[in-house]
């Protein structure tokens, strides 16, 4: 009862000078969720890194883990910093709200905040004795702390997820006249949206973690001095790129998973995400991941030029980007658009001839499956091009290879046709065929590629270094717009609960409580993205200040040593 | 390196210069908050025109569905050479004249849904108030049609007359009536399922539903439609609205569960 007399005696709300409080949360919250996305992604990918460098008794992956957990160490404090200021913003400007939140999930904040901790001194551990526990069993030992630091940081991660999933879709026994400590924490935990969004972030981060990884390598290959540290970061920079893509690809389904889930939770919502006045930032997001996938293929086309024998590949690029610039101007036409009494005049009409064509889900389903296909024939032409098979089965194995991408490319595009004569019902389920279809092909032509591959020729080593420095530039795109993208998307997910707090519970009667148009959105996502990209900047450049790159030249060679970018850095064969 | 500074920085503003001219380029759109509507006794229909298109293209959500596109029928334009909404309101529905009409489709929309469209409105009056809905009638009449709507229509403003304000302890559905196919019919059931030779089959038939659900069952299945979806009708969860049982009051309730579980 004292409890409830305190938060009644709060006042609702506070503003924020200058720029309002809905701004200033925004922009705490964004900074905080991109911080988050870096510092969940990058152990993922040091962790792997690591297990490659043990295993696969690779140095050069090791040193790259390294090197990146080192950064997290500052990362972590902007993650903290940017949490607290979100907290107190909360606290000040939100003071019942985030009363109301805390009547709620305050035992799961008391677990945040400890598993935090653990997480911070998981990390110093995993740093600090990187090179005290380098060999045999302790290494091993070492490796397990990474899991355990990215066990930490799922973890948390989820707690997060919780309380702004119940924001969105609260259970439905919550009314606005539920009081907030009667529901069960764990009731208010298991919401419609937690665990896809779970999964979607999980995902979300390893792409971003690699993009960024991906954007740093690209300026530290940019400022290199010798070949030999330009062929180490344009060896980052590939790895990088090539968790990001192969990330990005299975992320569409799990946005898809999301995407039903709101739908099944309340229809209207999920009208009011694809179809009302969201339904433009779907153009919005179709052109960026345009973007990403000429970007990506661009720098493997590109890369392609420092591989001996990739030559023979070089003609088939022409054919590809056309398939790529077809897709994404299929994907980006609008299909259901807000349009006023005036526009409606003007289009002569109801429909567009080409909305009605190609605005559909059969056409962009069609489109972005073919993408997807096209992209990972680019990443086989790259594999592949300074290698031949020697197995004796190596030509029945190129044309079964083939054949199952013409297979997949028939099954998307038949679907795809079929899709316009059958009724809504029907044709959503087409687009589970359509992505079985490209998802087995890329599993099986990747199995034989590998078999195919064992004791394959070399056509020569690859020339790490030797990348154009305009390749690097498309990296930087790459992580701009997969920062940039994050920011969209969470404002599709938070813009959809509309004027709510908490959806149908607790109204937002600020003098911000109106959802703003895309326009405005963008303003704050492009501010927000500066910001972060600003401090990683920063972060970096400390990085370097600290303690100079893990990247060690080999030393002198005897006898004389070969040229530059044949060194030890540029033997490897492999990728 | 200031040079390679001075090019990254330029690549990193130009991206985000560019997404953000392109998100600035297109229409804009704001989310409004719902605002109360007053109108008073002497309202114009100029006045209630006004108000109506306000809430068309803002908080009403109308233009989500009934915009550009194949979910809804566009109420704006001409369909098949009958005119906008209201030049064809009329004949929409046999013995319902324009406003009738109207005021059924936004307040009952699954007693009558258009041929060739699924039944996705909801029930605008969860969401508006009775002003802001007779408010919204006027404006799609006077889309090839003329205003019938008068002040008289419009009930004064109550706590009561509130969107979501009425709750289960009202007088229920058509007058408190406990006639189940009253209550039926009043709460748009044969919009979306079938019983007997009435109804669409949208969703799972009716006519022997106490065959296979208990009277628990169909409690659940009323109260919280999408507990369990009946097989083969997983596409269509959602769809319900969660909200029928609330409209109704406890014996309304009870007579229709004992209706629809007598029917085996």
């Amino acid at each position: 009862m004292i409890l409830q007399a305190v938060v009644d005696s709060l006042p609702a709300y506070r503003d924020f000078p200058l720029i309002g409080s809905r701004a200033a949360v925004w922009i705490a919250a964004e900074i905080h969720l991109m911080f988050a996305a870096f510092v969940l992604g990058v152990p993922m990918f040091a962790v792997v890194a690591e297990a490659i460098g043990i295993f696969g008794k690779d140095q050069r992956y090791d040193r790259l883990a390294k090197e990146f957990t080192r950064l997290l160490l500052i990362a972590y404090s902007a993650t903290a910093i940017w949490g607290a200021v979100l907290t107190f913003l909360l606290a000040t400007l939100y003071p019942r709200f985030f009363a109301y939140l805390t009547a709620i999930f305050g035992v799961s904040m008391w677990v945040y905040v400890s598993i935090f901790f653990l997480e911070s001194f998981t990390l110093y551990l995993y740093y600090y004795g990187w090179d005290r526990w380098k060999y045999g069993r302790a290494k091993v030992g070492h490796w397990a702390l990474g899991i355990l630091l990215n066990l930490w940081g799922t973890l948390v991660m989820f707690i997060a997820d919780s309380w702004l999933t119940y924001m969105m879709t609260p259970p439905r026994d919550v009314t606005p006249d539920t009081a907030p400590g009667s529901i069960k924490l764990w009731h208010a935990i298991m919401n419609h949206t937690w665990m896809p969004i779970n999964i979607h972030r999980l995902i979300g981060n390893v792409v971003f973690g690699g993009a960024i990884v991906g954007a740093y390598a690209s300026y530290r290959f940019l400022a290199a001095k010798t070949d030999e540290e330009r062929a180490h970061y344009d060896w980052m920079g590939y790895v990088g790129n090539f968790i990001a893509i192969a990330a990005l690809i299975v992320l569409p389904f799990a946005g898809y998973w999301l995407g039903r889930e709101i739908y099944q939770y309340d229809q209207s919502m999920g009208i009011t995400m694809m179809g009302g006045f969201m339904s433009w930032l779907w153009v919005i997001q179709a052109f960026l991941i345009a973007v990403l996938f000429l970007a990506g293929n661009y720098y493997l086309w590109v890369g392609m030029g420092r591989i001996p024998g990739a030559e023979r590949f070089r003609p088939y690029t022409k054919w590809l980007l056309a398939v790529l610039v077809l897709g994404a101007i299929v994907w980006g036409t609008p299909h259901t658009m807000i349009a006023d009494s005036r526009e409606l005049a003007a289009m002569g009409g109801s429909h567009h001839p080409f909305l009605g064509a190609l605005g559909v889900m059969s056409a962009k389903n069609t489109a972005v499956n073919l993408m997807i296909l096209t992209t990972f024939l680019s990443f086989l032409l790259y594999r592949r091009a300074n290698s031949r098979p020697v197995v004796p089965w190596a030509r029945t194995g190129t044309r079964i290879q083939g054949g199952m991408f013409g297979v997949a490319a028939a099954i998307v595009l038949f679907y795809g046709i079929r899709g316009y004569f059958v009724e809504a019902i029907v044709r959503i389920g087409y687009s589970v065929y359509q992505v079985g279809a490209v998802l087995s092909c890329i599993v099986f032509v990747t199995v034989i590629d590998v078999l195919m591959g064992r004791g394959a020729q070399s056509l020569g080593a690859i020339q790490w270094g030797k990348m154009p420095p305009r390749s690097q530039y498309a990296l930087f795109i790459l992580a701009v717009t997969f920062t940039w993208l994050m920011g969209l998307m969470g404002f599709a997910r938070s813009g959809i609960r509309q004027h709510w707090h908490v959806w149908q519970v607790l109204p937002d009667t600020t003098k911000y409580a109106a959802t703003p148009a895309l326009g405005q959105a963008a303003i704050m996502i492009s501010v927000c993205v500066l910001i972060f990209l600003a401090l990683v900047g920063f972060i970096f450049w400390l990085g370097g200040l600290a303690e100079q790159s893990t990247f060690v030249p080999p030393p002198p060679p005897r006898p004389p040593a070969p040229p530059p970018a044949a060194g030890k850095e540029a033997q490897h064969v492999g990728h | 390196m200031w040079a390679i500074n001075l090019k990254v920085l330029g690549v990193v503003l130009g991206t985000l210069a560019l997404y953000t001219l392109i998100a600035n380029k297109i229409p804009q759109v704001q989310s409004e908050v719902p605002r109360a509507l007053t109108l008073g006794a002497d309202v114009t229909p100029e006045q209630l025109v006004a108000a109506g298109e306000q809430v068309y293209q803002g908080a009403g959500g109308c233009t989500t569905c009934h915009g550009l596109g194949t979910r809804a029928p566009n109420l704006l334009t001409d369909a098949k050479g009958q005119g906008p909404i209201g030049a064809r309101c009329g004949r929409r529905e046999p013995g319902k004249d324009c406003k009738s009409y109207l005021h059924e489709a936004l307040t009952q929309p699954g007693a009558f849904v258009v041929p060739g469209y699924e039944p996705i409105m909801p029930d605008m009056s969860r969401t508006l108030s009775p002003q802001q809905i007779w408010a919204v009638i006027a404006y799609l009449e006077v889309q090839g049609g003329t205003v019938t709507v008068s002040a008289s229509d419009i009930p004064a403003e109550t706590p009561g007359s509130r969107p979501g304000s009425a709750g289960g302890s009202g007088p229920g559905l058509a007058g408190g009536s406990t006639d189940p196919m009253t209550v039926i019919h009043a709460a748009g059931c044969v919009g979306c399922h079938k019983i007997g030779t009435e109804g669409a089959a949208v969703g799972p038939d009716l006519t022997h539903v106490g065959g296979r659900l208990s009277a628990a069952g169909i409690r659940e299945a009323i109260l919280e439609p999408d507990a369990k979806i009946t097989k083969g009708f997983e596409n269509f969860a959602g769809i319900m609205p969660k909200t029928i049982g609330d409209q109704m009051t406890a014996n309304q309730l009870e007579a229709l569960i004992r209706f629809l579980a007598a029917r085996k």
